[in-house]
């Protein structure tokens, strides 16, 4: 009896034992899905396209060092508000180092892994039959990897028409999966020239312009996008013919004067070529991206950044981009100009808003001062007073040589202020930051800057590689000064 | 044999006892031990009969029985007594020590031994040295300074919080580093620990060496704590209830913060200095007027924000039983409401049952079944203005409460109401926790059977089937009008709401079949076979909505629209055999070994099964010849060797997997990381050898352990190129070595052992060293402020050195990455700073018990030494920067003229001052009286006639005293929750203070009933 019992337990066991191994071996990931095989469709490519902005989205929208702001903080656009909780203070008075964190470590994160996702993509794009609907794909992800990495360039590098030198200096690392750059989570490569740099970008986005569509939806790139940055880029590279050239591929329209105060609530999207969006009813978790600058309730708006009183003043009365610049912040008794592009939709004050990153403003704007590089002052004078004729009326035009060079930085200024220009464009442009004696309050009282200068060809001008990459990867140089 | 002749006697007697029916008298008696001290809870049985009763603490019993009928008198490691009942009313007995029965019985995983028998280092702590500890903290809490080698830090002073427990050491840099906890058979997960009524608890048994842990597998390199609960005894049943109540209060600091216009002071010299930051401060703007008016607004705010905690604690347990039937029932309801004013703190209400049925001769049967439910509510633990615990150190103390006016008035809002004051935080916290509330529920549910089956003496099987289900809900709200819907809330929609769900399921099948034997009267050999199969399946979802028509309904179906929902679900399997082998020659030399393979669905594709196996030796000296009749009555000399694993690594590590989630509404596909394909557990091999002694009659008893414990294959987080996008630029693999190693001494003695007059000392200690053996590459691994490097101290502190102030200029200065003097900062002269660590280097336990005539006093101190904790807590408190909000005292002591020595850098200096470095890492040594408990037992004598028998009153006073230089409390767990907890890269307990919720000391009375 006992003999069967103990065979009885034996086999029982063995019996288990096979069965409870299958249970090992077949357990699978439940919410998560396995990129050798999950795209195998235009929509399933298309997910992983998506996946690529909100990589950018999530480095522009970061509340409190996202690039729709850092660029303005950076600048002599805003001033540090007292009363507010002193973040960025760090980056605003300019002692961001290798170790600092905050912007220096979220874009070169972040921007890789946008890279890294349309790699994903572009690899395996073969997936698809070949038609317009692969092409778009294609055309996306690429433009998409070109951005990622002109973000980038422009934060970590030197932009080539910075400096004479800067074509030469130490660029950032392109990385490409045509070329197997993707193949080893080990490599550690080095940085490749700005030269090179700006010479793949263009590459990819030139590629891209011939296969993307023309109409993707709110959010993603489309054959106008693509040309919008095009003639960005080209400017930033010193090929102003090419700008000029993109820039007139842009068939997108000015916002009109009616229009404009609705593109910053989100309430149109007139004169946007491409912004990364947010669906602020089934994302209203999402990120705050105006709380860069403030936060509100219904009795007091917490400033951190104000616009500085000498900037807000040089802008003129009529102008009716004051009224999407500037609201009247309050608090702690204190009145501030807060920054109001970022405030919220209608009648919201969450700070929960597209990012416009490019407007066909710009693209004129890139166009005007393309041509005055060029000599062409007339044709410049021309682009620009399309803007001002729609902005205000006030203003005298016929401007020539330096004056409309200012005229055209000035009105850049304002028309792409808090959008995360400033400090690049002072950058490229060779120019020191300097920031106005006035202090934070509305009428100038206060205190004022700590750093009011930060001078051209300052080493701060390139942000620090992060110091977890040159730990891991010892071929990847940090730059000057740091 | 002779239990054979009592079945055959039982029917006899039953006979006997109806003969002599009606001729029942009360028979009472004392019952002593050996030395003649009274025994107190002897159980006393009317043989034959359920009529039974137990001894007070007199060791008196009266009990009803019938000339001729047998009385038996029972207790644990004492020999059984018979008595036939005579003419006499009385009976007093002395009881002796059952030489056999005195073998204390230990767990050594998936079953017990007689401790003699044991090859194994195993700590026991039983219910009644918990018993007066504070109700409500988790029962991880009560373990500290209890067992030598078992390291308990309370992670916060939150009511219901579990604590960090360590045994032996850091085991692991990634993985977690928590025991397995197993209950009755069955795992549990820690996070639940505190579900468990410690008046349940029979005892803990913390296994440390790999006798026992390396039966455990891939799930013991941590240790094992297996918790026994109570089960009932033959007998009458027993009724016991308890009940106490007490309060709390935030243990206070060991400094001032400033008052109003101690504050209003400083703003103004700072700003007469120059601080750019104090330039636009009231201290510096003000009119005299107007400083007067906040001078006199002058405000506490732990007053304001804290208050004195409630404590609760109520149980009732019924035992008892017959000869084939016992059960164990309890309920319990605890409360500490915590000391954070405003919202509600830890509650709960639990239940159980266990009992056992001898169904046939051959099989014994059993069920335990518990079901808790605890709720709490959570204030926000981050480094924000959200934190109360930050507001009451920050906010500035002429910020009253409620807003004034410039002249000092109450402002009002449209409905007259009081308005609370946002200070400069910008955020009135006072409100926010009404606004903002966070609740958790747990209701758990543990429960196994289990049938003992015996085919023959050599072969017998024991089958148990236990499962622990935790359902937790979680209730999030920003409500309407409230502090952040103001400021995060969409306008339209007012009011957000999240509820979270999830069962945590978790079944454990287990069969051990065992073999016995005994050959040629002094060779004894048993083996037990294992298989057991353990599924975890985890299941949550979730959903949020916004647009609430009023805060008074908080529930989702009232809600304009549905912002966001989900459900996920985890499951991971573990499946294994195991082989256990004892041998043991006449009790003197021991011999035990096992070995077992476990499939885990959390390892790779090259290692799903992984070998463990442990030998280990024993000589139980004091059964030599040579030793009888000598003063010693225990001596065990044993050693033991072997490995054991830490699965903790987190599920599908070893493959590439997408993300989905959504970008402008559509869905995005987004890579994870890269996977490592290699991945395993993380193993460890252990060596220990101990001795054990008892001298004098076992007055005098200890245990000695010397242990080395390496711990290989950790995963480290392989820094990768973040060029190469991965999400958190390493990728995980097991690469590092780590090394601990240790000597434990635990010690007892009762020194006084009269019958009016006892008292016991005891205590423990462990002498903890630990070394980093190899590291990805031989490179550091850095953490910000601790390091891991090669040859090092686990987490070693790396922080810039600073060299005070430079007594010319009130310049803070720093030592640079040569050891030169600079006046400039730079983390690039970040030091690793030998043998400084969060880990310290000994620490334990020790009590005192007194007992007289039914007066107790028990003293329960635990203390830790050699570590070394980060002060941001202090740091905050003396920037120049933060002139902003509250500061210490101490803030005054700054750098005012040239030759000023001991003093604080010159507040021109913020930039190169406000830094963090060894400025602020302080030294974490302490001792602290954790508890002091005061009792007395009413004599037996009054009891009589009351239908009582035990009458108790105690009062407990806990974490009353404390001894540290540490400026603030050294007891840190969790310095933000929300900044650092367990999980995150480079969490490291006890690092550093930053206001998490702090720790307490309170207040209990209670009394105990026993009926």
């Amino acid at each position: 009896m006992k003999k069967y019992i103990i065979i009885g337990i034996s086999v029982l066991g063995a019996a288990t034992y096979l069965g409870c191994d299958d249970e090992i071996q077949d357990l699978e990931p439940f919410t998560q899905g396995n990129p050798e095989t999950f795209f195998n469709s235009v929509a399933t490519f298309q997910n992983g396209v998506d996946g690529i902005y909100s990589q950018l989205w999530n480095y522009y929208s970061d509340p409190t060092f996202g690039m729709q702001g850092v660029p303005d903080i950076l600048s002599d656009n805003v001033i540090l508000v007292q009363t507010g909780r002193r973040s960025n203070e760090t980056n605003y008075d300019y002692r961001y180092n290798p170790n600092s964190g905050g912007p220096v470590d979220l874009y070169w994160s972040e921007c890789y892994e946008a890279v890294n996702v349309a790699n994903l993509v572009i690899g395996q794009i073969d997936n698809l039959a070949d038609g317009p609907e692969k092409d778009n794909i294609l055309g996306q992800a690429l433009a998409a990897r070109a951005y990622a990495h002109f973000d980038l360039a422009r934060v970590y590098a030197q932009i080539p028409t910075q400096s004479s030198g800067a074509a030469a200096s130490p660029g950032i690392v392109y990385i490409k999966v045509e070329d197997g750059d993707t193949s080893d989570p080990f490599a550690q490569p080095s940085r490749e020239t700005v030269a090179e740099n700006y010479a793949e970008i263009l590459g990819d986005l030139e590629e891209a312009a011939d296969l993307i569509g023309d109409d993707n939806g709110e959010g993603r790139l489309n054959r106008n996008a693509v040309y919008g940055i095009l003639s960005r880029v080209y400017l930033y590279n010193g090929d102003y013919q090419a700008a000029i050239a993109a820039a007139d591929e842009v068939s997108t329209a000015l916002a009109t004067p009616d229009e404009l105060e609705g593109v910053y609530l989100d309430a149109n999207n007139a004169g946007i070529v491409w912004e990364l969006a947010v669906n602020t009813s089934s994302e209203s978790t999402f990120n705050n991206v105006g709380v860069i600058y403030s936060q509100s309730n219904s009795s007091a708006t917490i400033s951190e950044y104000a616009i500085d009183f000498a900037f807000w003043n040089s802008v003129d009365p009529n102008d009716i981009r004051r009224n999407v610049m500037q609201f009247l912040g309050t608090n702690q008794g204190n009145d501030y100009n807060a920054v109001k592009k970022f405030l919220g939709e209608t009648g919201q004050v969450n700070g929960r808003l597209d990012i416009k990153v490019i407007r066909a403003a710009e693209v004129l704007l890139n166009k005007a001062e393309a041509q005055f590089e060029l000599g062409l002052g007339t044709e410049a004078l021309a682009s620009l007073d399309q803007l001002r004729d729609v902005r205000y009326t006030s203003y005298t035009s016929g401007e020539s040589g330096q004056a409309l060079d200012d005229a055209i930085a000035f009105n850049r200024r304002v028309e792409l202020s808090f959008e995360g220009h400033r400090f690049f464009d002072l950058k490229r442009r060779g120019e020191s930051v300097q920031r106005s004696d006035f202090g934070d309050i509305i009428d100038g009282s206060g205190t004022p800057a700590e750093i009011e200068t930060l001078a051209a060809g300052d080493f701060k001008f390139q942000l620090p590689i992060p110091i977890g990459e040159t730990n891991a990867n010892s071929n990847l140089t940090q730059n000057d000064g740091y | 044999m002779r239990s054979k002749l009592h079945w055959m006697l039982t029917p006899l007697l039953a006979l006997c006892i109806s003969l002599s029916y009606g001729q029942e008298k009360l028979i009472s008696g004392n019952v002593t031990d050996q030395s003649d001290l009274p025994l107190p809870g002897v159980n006393v049985l009317v043989v034959g009969t359920t009529n039974g009763t137990q001894t007070d603490f007199d060791g008196n019993y009266t009990i009803s029985a019938a000339l001729g009928q047998v009385l038996r008198f029972t207790y644990l490691g004492q020999q059984s007594v018979d008595r036939t009942v005579g003419v006499a009313n009385t009976m007093n007995i002395q009881m002796e020590e059952d030489a056999q029965a005195l073998e204390e019985v230990v767990v050594v995983g998936y079953g017990s031994k007689a401790r003699e028998l044991s090859t194994s280092a195993v700590s026991t702590v039983t219910g009644e040295q918990i018993e007066d500890m504070v109700p409500s903290t988790s029962i991880d809490n009560i373990l500290q300074g209890k067992a030598a080698g078992v390291q308990v830090t309370a992670a916060n002073g939150r009511p219901g919080q579990t604590a960090f427990v360590q045994i032996r050491g850091v085991g692991s840099v990634n993985a977690s580093t928590t025991p397995l906890y197993v209950v009755d058979g069955v795992p549990i997960d820690p996070d639940n620990i505190n579900a468990i009524n410690p008046n349940d608890i029979e005892s803990f048994s913390i296994l440390k060496d790999a006798a026992t842990i390396s039966k455990y597998g891939s799930r013991g390199a941590n240790g094992v704590v297996v918790i026994t609960t109570r089960t009932g005894k033959p007998g009458e049943a027993r009724i016991t209830f308890r009940s106490a109540i007490g309060t709390g209060e935030r243990i206070p600091d060991p400094f001032n913060l400033m008052n109003a216009s101690q504050k209003l002071e400083l703003e103004r010299q700072f700003a007469e200095i120059g601080v750019n930051a104090a330039q636009s401060l009231p201290g510096a703007i003000s009119s005299p007027e107007q400083l007067a008016i906040l001078r006199s607004l002058d405000t506490d705010w732990e007053e304001e924000l804290l208050r004195k905690s409630f404590i609760q604690s109520n149980s009732l347990t019924i035992s008892g039983g017959e000869e084939k039937l016992t059960y164990f029932l309890s309920l319990g309801y605890d409360k500490n409401t915590g000391i954070i004013d405003r919202i509600k703190g830890f509650e709960r209400i639990s239940s159980r049952i266990n009992t056992t049925y001898q169904a046939k001769e051959w099989l014994n049967i059993g069920v335990n079944v518990s079901a808790t439910r605890s709720s709490t509510d959570l204030p926000r633990d981050r480094n924000n203005a959200q934190n109360p615990i930050r507001a009451l150190y920050d906010y500035n103390p002429y910020e009253p409460l409620y807003l004034r006016d410039d002249n000092g008035d109450f402002v009002l809002d449209d409905q007259g109401n009081l308005i609370f004051n946002p200070t400069t935080a910008g955020f009135p916290i006072a409100r926010a926790l009404s606004t903002e509330p966070e609740n958790n529920r747990n209701f758990l549910l543990i429960g196994n059977i289990f049938a003992d089956i015996k085919f023959s003496d050599m072969f017998s099987n024991r089958f148990t089937a236990g499962a622990t289900n935790n359902r937790f809900n979680r209730t999030n709200r920003s409500i309407v009008g409230g502090v952040l819907d103001g400021f995060i809330g969409d306008a339209n929609f007012p009011g957000t709401q999240t509820d979270e769900s999830n069962i945590d399921f978790q079944y454990n099948v287990n069969n051990i079949f065992s073999y016995t034997d005994t050959f040629g009267e002094q060779h004894h050999l048993s083996a037990n076979f294992l298989l057991e199969y353990n599924e975890n399946i985890f299941t949550d979802v979730f959903a949020s909505s916004r647009g609430f028509p009023s805060p008074d309904l908080p529930y989702q179906d009232v809600a304009a629209e549905a912002t966001d929902v989900g459900s996920s679900e985890t499951r991971r399997i573990l499946f294994s055999q195991g082989l256990f082998v004892d041998y043991d020659f006449d009790q003197r030399y021991i011999i035990s070994g096992s070995i077992r393979r476990d499939g885990s669905s959390r390892f790779g594709p090259d290692n799903k099964y992984g070998y463990f196996y442990s030998a280990s030796v024993a000589w139980n000296i004091a059964n030599e010849a040579f030793l009888e009749g000598t003063a010693i009555n225990t001596l065990k000399l044993r050693g033991s060797y072997g490995t054991s694993g830490n699965d903790n690594i987190g599920d599908y590590n070893f493959l590439n997997l997408l993300n989905f989630n959504t970008y402008n509404g559509f869905t995005t596909a987004i890579p994870v990381g890269v996977g490592n394909a290699q991945i395993q557990w993380e193993s460890q091999a252990i060596l220990d050898v101990g001795v054990e002694f008892g001298l004098f009659d076992n007055r005098f008893n200890g245990v000695v352990d010397y242990f080395k414990k390496s711990s290989n294959d950790l995963l480290l987080n392989r820094p990768i190129s973040q060029t190469v996008g991965d999400e958190d630029n390493s990728i995980l693999s097991n690469i590092g070595k780590i090394e601990n190693s240790g000597i434990e001494v635990s010690l007892s003695a009762d020194i006084i052992r009269k019958e009016n007059l006892r008292w016991s000392l005891g205590g423990n200690i462990v002498f903890l060293d630990n070394e980093v053996k190899e590291l990805v590459n031989g490179e550091d691994i850095n953490n910000g402020n601790t390091l891991l490097r090669e040859g090092e101290e686990i987490n070693s502190f790396y922080l810039v050195r600073y060299a005070g102030v430079n007594p010319a200029n009130g310049e803070p200065l720093y030592l640079d990455a040569d050891g030169g003097v600079t006046n400039e900062f730079s983390t690039s002269f970040q030091t690793l700073l030998e043998g400084k660590s969060p880990a310290a280097d000994l620490e334990g336990g020790f009590f005192t018990s007194l007992n007289f005539k039914g007066f107790g006093l028990r003293g329960d101190f635990v203390y830790k030494a050699g570590n070394y904790i980060t002060n941001f807590q202090r740091s905050s408190g003396v920037s120049i920067g933060n002139i902003d909000i509250n500061q210490r005292e101490e803030a005054f002591n700054y750098w005012k003229q040239p030759g000023d020595a001991n003093v604080l850098p010159s507040p021109l200096f913020a930039a190169t001052a406000d830094q963090t470095s060894t400025r602020f890492l302080e030294k974490g040594d302490y001792l602290r009286l954790r508890t002091v408990t005061l009792s007395y037992d009413l004599p037996g004598r009054f009891l009589d006639g009351f239908g009582i028998s035990g009458f108790r009153v105690y009062a407990t006073g806990q974490n009353l005293w404390t001894l540290t230089e540490y400026e603030g409390d050294p007891e840190i767990g969790l310095g933000s929750a929300e900044t650092a907890e367990p999980g995150d890269a480079g969490f490291v307990p006890g690092e550093f203070s930053l206001f998490s919720y702090p720790q307490t000391r309170s207040y209990t009375f209670g009394v105990e009933i026993g009926f």
